[in-house]
């Protein structure tokens, strides 16, 4: 044997042809079949019983993500990314899905290390020996379109994130090719996630930008700087180019991992401000957020929260942002008139609606706002509370299962709220994780009614 | 390595290295090899006798010159610091990554000699080219195989070096091929191919196959 494991044995790095991929995919296909006949066979058993069945029905869910998942993983690039996506978006997936698709931050499989080293001497036209005093062949982590290497610049360590070659060139193949085989393994319809595959496609194109995540990164952190408790590694511009990003190396916990272990109430709360007052900056007054709001995106070092990777950013409008913001008053919700025109502004209510249509919509509408607005209209607000988070998953899980709402889903909104929806899910999923009591700023709520004014 | 290379480009060239370049030189400019030795030899300053000395056909100068540039390549990747650590496929990749890179020296050349082939087929000048390149891989699997990396499979083995070496000719057929900026999508695909190769002739899928099919197999028979 050889003492030393071959971190290259047992990946398969980029499936490189459509039809090797199609084949992945229709494997993940076939085996998520036979759980689904495992489940009906366990469901036909024990029927009497429903608590038994919904057991059956999670277990089932679950065994099939993880499938899922690594089908995904190996396909890395946009199908990983596309996972990562729709798992943040609780109403598209079932809570099983969504959790081991959350995973994919950090078990992406890694580049050999000739490939690397390849990479990198390409890039900066010098050996890797000469770039770094030293640098460790074996990747740190993933992430879903490169992997983070550990090295010492100038005596420092650094993380050094090498993008997957060739991963800007196949990403559109490859989401054409993995979109009708992945709604028909995920049971959704191509009119549900129209608009995702769009934004996705878009935003992984920047993605695979790593000058354009350099400037972005610095711009951010230099605008955030007076947040309290809210940090950003710093770059070596010399050391970046469009495939590869060098940044201070930071030793923190992961904010899941971070959210699962001992901390107190008081670290909870001053990390979880930190967060949603980095949000509420970005949102409200810069118009330009970070829209990965990942765990494995954010480290905790010394009570300090550290925000890494921007190659994930959306610009809002001023326009957008009055329109969506002005929702959140909890008087536009019950106004009879106000309600449908702001609906109407965000191109959530059709013109060409019937009016049971457009009845069901407000409804929905104003059950799932009158939720998702709530954290925005009290002075302080505890993300601990079970019952706040498990609202907003019963409320995604029946409208999953209302067959007469996937009829009317499509492509409502704006694309800008895509992402917008994404991060505020991810935050509040981050925070309930946390258990953390926040402090909601006037800002936010003197900028909301600043917003219901501007409204026509 | 760097001494020997100053005194070759010293004010008088040693022979052998003046009709390589003469060769090639006119192998690119004119798109086909000098027509005969003698207009070969009229043109670079040199005596047949001279030549001959060297080299035996004008072919021989061009098998020679191809075998001598894979040498090279072989040998700066078995000098590496990192070559005795590796495994038989990170050594596979390592070379063709370094070869990747120095063709850009001699595309023009490739794409004159392989494009348009099929990488079943080797031109007669790459005669030489290919046994270099099936001695390397030899060496290769032979680390591959003492590590327990590379599973014995009897005569079946023997095979081996010369799928390394169609591994090897469609990477530069992709590469010749490549439209991507910089040649990124020849890097994926060398990465993507040497695990194809290694994981076939790895200790994976093949064996547990066999292994299968032979624990099947008395099955079958007795029912047949």
């Amino acid at each position: 044997m050889d003492p030393s494991p071959d971190p290259t044995s047992g990946q398969d790095s980029i499936r490189s042809t459509p039809l090797s991929r199609m084949a992945a995919l229709a494997g993940a296909g076939a085996s998520v079949g036979m759980n689904y006949l495992k489940y009906y066979g366990k469901r036909a058993v024990s029927s009497q019983n429903p608590e038994n069945s919904a057991a059956a029905r999670t277990a089932l869910d679950e065994a099939n993500a993880s499938r899922i998942y690594g089908t995904f993983s190996q396909l890395k690039g946009g199908p990983l990314k596309l996972a990562q996506m729709l798992s943040m978006d609780d109403q598209l997936l079932p809570a099983a899905y969504a959790a081991e698709f959350s995973k994919a931050q950090y078990s992406a499989p890694p580049l050999s290390w000739p490939l690397v080293r390849r990479t990198i001497e390409r890039e900066f036209r010098q050996p890797v020996e000469a770039l770094f005093q030293q640098f460790t062949p074996q990747a740190a982590h993933g992430a879903s379109i490169g992997q983070v290497h550990r090295a010492v610049l100038d005596g420092q360590p650094v993380a050094v994130k090498v993008q997957y070659p060739g991963v800007a060139e196949s990403l559109a193949s490859d989401l054409r090719v993995v979109k009708p085989v992945a709604l028909q393994m995920l049971g959704l319809r191509e009119a549900d996630v129209a608009h995702y595959f769009k934004e996705v496609e878009a935003r992984l194109t920047e993605e695979t930008n790593y000058t354009m995540e350099l400037r972005r990164s610095q711009e951010l952190a230099a605008a955030c700087a007076g947040l309290k408790n809210v940090r950003f590694p710093a770059f070596h511009p010399t050391h970046c180019s469009a495939r590869v990003l060098t940044m201070e190396w930071i030793d923190g916990e992961p904010l899941d991992r971070f959210a699962d272990g001992p901390a107190s109430q008081a670290e909870r709360n001053a990390i979880g401000q930190a967060l949603w007052d980095f949000y509420d900056y970005q949102v409200h007054t810069l118009l330009l957020f970070h829209a990965d709001p990942h765990p494995g995106n954010f480290l905790v070092r010394e009570n300090q929260l550290w925000v890494l990777d921007f190659g994930c950013t959306r610009a809002i409008t001023r326009e957008f942002h009055e329109r969506q913001f002005a929702l959140l008053d909890p008087a536009v919700l019950v106004d009879p008139v106000a309600f449908p025109a702001a609906l109407r502004a965000l191109d959530i209510l059709l013109p060409e609606d019937s009016p049971p249509v457009a009845e069901k919509i407000l409804a929905l509408a104003r059950q799932s706002i009158g939720l998702l607005a709530r954290p925005f209209l009290s002075a302080t607000f505890d993300f601990a509370d079970p019952a706040f988070m498990k609202a907003i998953y019963d409320m995604g899980e029946a409208n999953r299962k209302d067959k007469s709402l996937r009829q009317l889903r499509g492509a409502r909104g704006p694309a800008e709220s895509v992402y917008l929806n994404r991060a505020f899910f991810g935050i509040y999923s981050l925070l309930h994780r946390l258990r953390a009591e926040v402090v909601i700023h006037p800002v936010s709520r003197s900028r909301q009614a600043a917003a219901l004014e501007a409204l026509p | 390595m760097e001494q020997s290379s100053e005194i070759m480009a010293a004010p008088a060239p040693a022979l052998r290295q003046r009709i390589f370049e003469a060769y090639l030189s006119h192998l690119q400019r004119e798109g086909h090899p000098p027509a005969s030795v003698y207009r070969f030899c009229e043109g670079g300053g040199f005596t047949e006798r001279e030549f001959f000395g060297e080299f035996a056909s004008l072919e021989a100068v061009e098998s020679a010159w191809w075998s001598g540039t894979l040498e090279r390549v072989t040998a700066s990747v078995e000098a590496g610091s990192e070559w005795s650590s590796f495994s038989a496929r990170h050594r596979m990749l390592a070379f063709l990554f370094a070869f990747a890179e120095a063709s850009l020296d001699f595309r023009s050349l490739l794409l004159l000699r392989l494009q348009g082939r099929g990488v079943l087929t080797n031109p007669a000048e790459f005669a030489g080219f290919e046994t270099q390149f099936l001695a390397f891989a030899q060496r290769l699997l032979d680390h591959g195989r003492a590590s327990g990396e590379i599973a014995s499979r009897g005569p079946l083995g023997k095979l081996y070096p010369q799928a390394a070496y169609r591994l090897f000719r469609s990477v530069i057929d992709f590469h010749l091929r490549d439209a991507s900026p910089r040649y990124e999508r020849t890097d994926a695909f060398i990465e993507k191919s040497t695990s194809v190769l290694f994981d076939l002739i790895g200790k994976q899928v093949l064996d547990s196959g066999f292994d299968l099919i032979r624990f099947l197999l008395p099955k079958w028979t007795n029912r047949a």
